[in-house]
């Protein structure tokens, strides 16, 4: 694994995602343009729009499944497709981490043609946010397909 | 941890108690799918003997752990996992309803002869294609108040109804008469509600869709005759769920089931097994949130039907009498059952994730019409292959509380289909077998590329060789709709 990145890992029915980097919020970052990749295709794709969102009072792990569920929530009741993500804060401990972000987006009627699937939930199926060997955190669950 | 089985049957499998388990687990396949499913556990992260084990520990289970034949790895509950609790001791475990909360098939009858589709396949395929909606970020024809979505919550498909999807008749054949009672909109967060004000009537994407099939064969005369099956008759078939409320349900309540098995100390093998007594604060108002999306997922689906009920009307001038609901039948379930069990008779709280309700001859849950076959039970099989319809056995019963297959079942991933198959091709490939697929996603029909399932065949031949459940009929696809 380089640097920082992100992948998805085969499941039978739904995807596995994996995103890593030198701090939580790079790991966070990544496993969301993990997700983000599953729904849209974003090569060439520029954001239109930017939201804000802030999260907090959870553990990490739980943190980074509620994350992902904020985003796919926000995709649909706004209509769109995001395509980036920068998290400006991410800090706390123990069970009260919390973050801001700022997602791009695109809205889903100016971009059809770039749509790909559906993702219906982050699960807490093999769902974790941890620091590896060589020092770099590494965040991911099982998403519902 | 590896998990050992023994053959205890022609087609049945059991996963001896050891450990934290509080019932052993037990599999319907054969030689073959056993083989491949002990090689996915050995070689692969995710591993659906390990769940079929790892539900075999919430408290308060009856029985066994149970995966019926189209078993394969899901999260927390493997897809064909069966797990009825007492409703004393027992749990309720979001990993056993899953996101899509009552996602099911509704069959309809139509009216119309195989040659008439055949000679107007295209404008079949097209004034079905638009009709429908379907795809991501879809919208439906209804367009609802918060307050008309918490009447939707309540009283499910005859909430539609009364808006002019459908007729009357359609309610006896949908389970519960399509509306379960306990549904309490009042814990469905304004956010799933918010998300769906759109989204009645929509197929959504994936493996949803709406199929135009012919019978292509009988193996059940008498059972075929009540549910009104001809040989060549054409029937139509939505697959869809509750969209985005149910979604979003899952999502709210997966802090809320995480808090209480903590609180109440429920051992949990894999964090998505997250689980509440049932009687418990937060277990009834999980509860009564999962029968709200139950009664989306009915109003969802009696909306398509209207829709392709009135699309049919205008294609071949057909009245409401040629148009007959068959069944409808949920996959991702809960539901209160009472079932004879070695220590009498009990009520259970049955999860069915990725399973269908499969009831024998007789059971008051059952349609009067077809009280004396049994309840049909309707399997989707893939754009290219055959669905099938069975029925319920006093076997099954006895021994799944009711239960049966729900699909032919994944055996490739996504990614994997996405490298092996091109949706272009698939998409001529079955043109070239005279099936006409209509979608909006390329990617999608790779991803749902015939191959990438298991034969259905032979998933319905192994619940038939164990007697769970019959054979009543084959239907061959003609024209797919997708998302």
């Amino acid at each position: 694994m380089t640097g920082r990145g992100h992948e998805t890992l085969e499941h039978t029915a739904d995807m596995g995602l994996r995103g890593w980097g030198g701090s939580p919020a790079e790991a966070f970052e990544e496993t969301a343009l993990a997700m983000f990749e599953l729904m849209v295709d974003r090569i060439g794709a520029a954001a239109e729009t930017d939201h804000r969102l802030s999260i907090g009072g959870r553990d990490l792990t739980g943190l980074l499944i509620e994350f992902l569920n904020e985003l796919l929530s926000l995709a649909d009741i706004e209509d769109m497709a995001f395509v980036s993500v920068s998290i400006e804060r991410l800090e706390g401990g123990g069970e009260d981490w919390e973050l801001d972000a700022v997602i791009g987006g695109i809205p889903r009627g100016k971009c059809r043609k770039r749509l790909l699937s559906e993702v219906k939930a982050a699960t807490w199926y093999g769902a974790s946010v941890e620091r590896d060997s060589d020092g770099r955190w590494v965040a991911g669950c099982v998403v519902d397909m | 941890m590896k998990v050992e089985v023994e053959k205890i049957g022609e087609f049945l499998w059991e996963i001896p108690r050891s450990g934290r388990m509080l019932v052993p687990g037990r599999i319907y396949a054969d030689d073959e799918s056993m083989r491949f499913l002990l090689k996915e556990s050995r070689t692969k992260q995710w591993d659906a003997l390990a769940q079929v084990r790892n539900v075999a520990c919430l408290p308060g289970i009856v029985g066994a752990s149970m995966a019926m034949a189209d078993i394969h790895p899901g999260y927390g509950f493997p897809i064909g996992g069966v797990g009825a609790f007492d409703t004393g001791e027992g749990v309720v475990s979001i990993a056993g309803v899953g996101f899509d909360i009552n996602c099911g098939v509704r069959s309809m009858v139509i009216d119309v002869t195989k040659e008439r589709i055949e000679l107007n396949s295209e404008r079949v395929a097209e004034e079905l294609f638009n009709s429908v909606p379907a795809g991501i970020g879809s919208t439906g024809t209804l367009r609802l108040s918060v307050r008309e979505i918490d009447r939707v919550l309540v009283e499910g498909a005859s909430f539609v109804l009364e808006r002019g999807y459908g007729v009357e008749e359609d309610l006896e054949y949908i389970e519960e008469g399509g509306t379960v009672a306990g549904a309490d909109p009042s814990v469905v967060s304004p956010r799933a509600k918010e998300r769906q004000l759109k989204q009645v009537g929509t197929l959504g994407s994936g493996n949803h869709y709406l199929e135009v099939q012919y019978v292509e064969e009988i193996f059940d005369e008498e059972a075929a005759s009540a549910f009104g099956l001809l040989p060549g008759g054409i029937v139509v078939s939505i697959h869809t769920g509750s969209r985005a409320l149910g979604h979003q349900i899952g999502t709210d309540y997966q802090s809320v089931l995480r808090k209480a098995s903590v609180k109440y100390g429920i051992p949990v093998a894999e964090s998505e097994l997250m689980a509440a007594p049932i009687n418990s604060p937060e277990g009834k108002q999980y509860i009564a949130a999962v029968r709200a999306g139950i009664n989306c997922a009915f109003a969802n689906r009696q909306a398509i039907s209207g829709l392709v009920r009135d699309a049919f009307k205008r294609l071949f001038r057909l009245d409401d009498g040629q148009i007959r609901t068959l069944y409808e039948v949920g996959h991702n379930n809960l539901k209160l059952e009472t079932h004879d069990t070695d220590e009498g008779r009990r009520n259970l709280l049955v999860h069915r994730k990725g399973a269908t309700r499969a009831f024998a001859a007789g059971r008051d849950e059952v349609p009067v019409r077809y009280r004396r076959v049994g309840q049909p039970v309707l399997v989707g099989g893939t754009m290219g292959t055959s669905s099938f319809i069975l029925v319920g056995t006093e076997l099954g019963m006895a021994e799944t509380f009711g239960s049966a297959v729900h699909g032919a079942g994944r055996m490739k991933s996504r990614k994997k289909a996405l490298k092996e198959y091109r949706g272009e091709d698939v998409i001529r490939d079955l043109a070239g077998s005279g099936i006409i697929v209509r979608t909006r996603s390329r990617k999608g029909a790779a991803e749902e590329a015939p191959g990438a399932y298991k034969d259905v065949e032979r998933v319905v031949a192994i619940m038939e060789g164990a007697g769970i459940s019959r054979r009543v009929a084959r239907l061959r696809p003609m024209i797919c709709i997708k998302g």
